[in-house]
């Protein structure tokens, strides 16, 4: 799966392509592993770019917002299309995580 | 496509990387069979999570194993099927996952059973597991049978 990482404001913003999913779990894994051991914790995940998203794909989200939010910062989301937002939704994780409609306005949130 | 009456059937092997050429078939074949747009994208979901769930638990991550989805229409629905042939799903350890504590696992079965309109599990065969998921098509609901149990 192809993920850019770039830098906005002390923030490390994620946007991965494709589908997230069983298969390309490990690339985000990776990609989020990465960015811990250097000491950050604050974290944009932009989805505007994955249409689908399976428990897998989800619970790797989740794991590294525990997992910022235990060094003190956090793992926001942007960019959600309808479909990927149904699986948060149903499982009520829209109401454990920090969710925002554009890039822009998830920055902000941390102002 | 037209959906063949007597329903398609997509075989794969226990591989995650399989998953994508499944959805892509799955979406298709939805469409052939009548399933609105809307309701497409839960239904790729939950067979998604019912495939990982044979990769990862009745394959145990083996690759290599078969996994079948098939699909047909039975009157006012659609029938999916998934099928694998390895560790039986044990309904007795299952349990649903606590959201309150938000868990990093677990969710599979849980979303199959909110998508569904039905899902029956049946490990009374030699091995494995055959899972089938209904879900009936807008507008063609099951009547409320006398008495005011509806079905199923």
């Amino acid at each position: 799966m192809d993920i850019d990482v770039t830098q906005s404001s002390g923030v490390a913003v994620l946007s991965p392509r494709g589908d997230l999913d069983m298969a390309t779990v490990h690339d985000v894994r990776r990609a989020l592993s990465s960015i811990f051991d250097r000491g950050q914790s604050r974290l944009l995940i932009d989805l505007n770019a994955v249409a689908y998203i399976d428990s897998s794909g989800m619970g790797t989200l989740i794991a590294a917002m525990k997992q910022a939010r235990a060094a003190g910062g956090d793992v926001r989301l942007c960019g959600l299309q309808d479909d990927v937002r149904a699986i948060f939704e149903m499982t009520r994780v829209v109401q454990a995580m920090s969710i925002h409609p554009t890039r822009q306005e998830a920055l902000a949130s941390w102002r | 496509m037209t959906p063949n009456p007597e329903g398609s059937t997509f075989s794969m092997t226990s591989e995650a990387e399989h998953l994508l050429r499944l959805r892509k078939w799955l979406r298709e074949v939805l469409a052939g069979h009548g399933v609105p747009k809307q309701d497409q994208p839960n239904l790729l979901l939950a067979v998604g999570e019912l495939c990982a769930n044979s990769i990862q638990h009745a394959y145990e991550g083996r690759g290599g194993q078969p996994i079948t989805v098939s699909v047909r229409s039975s009157g006012n629905s659609v029938v999916i099927e998934v099928e694998d042939f390895g560790k039986p799903f044990d309904a007795d350890r299952y349990e649903s996952p606590n959201l309150e504590a938000v868990p990093e696992s677990g969710y599979g079965i849980f979303l199959v059973k909110t998508i569904a309109d039905s899902l029956s599990i049946d490990v009374a065969r030699e091995r494995g597991t055959r899972w089938t998921m209904v879900k009936y098509l807008p507008g063609r609901l099951p009547a409320a049978t006398p008495g005011g149990a509806a079905t199923p």
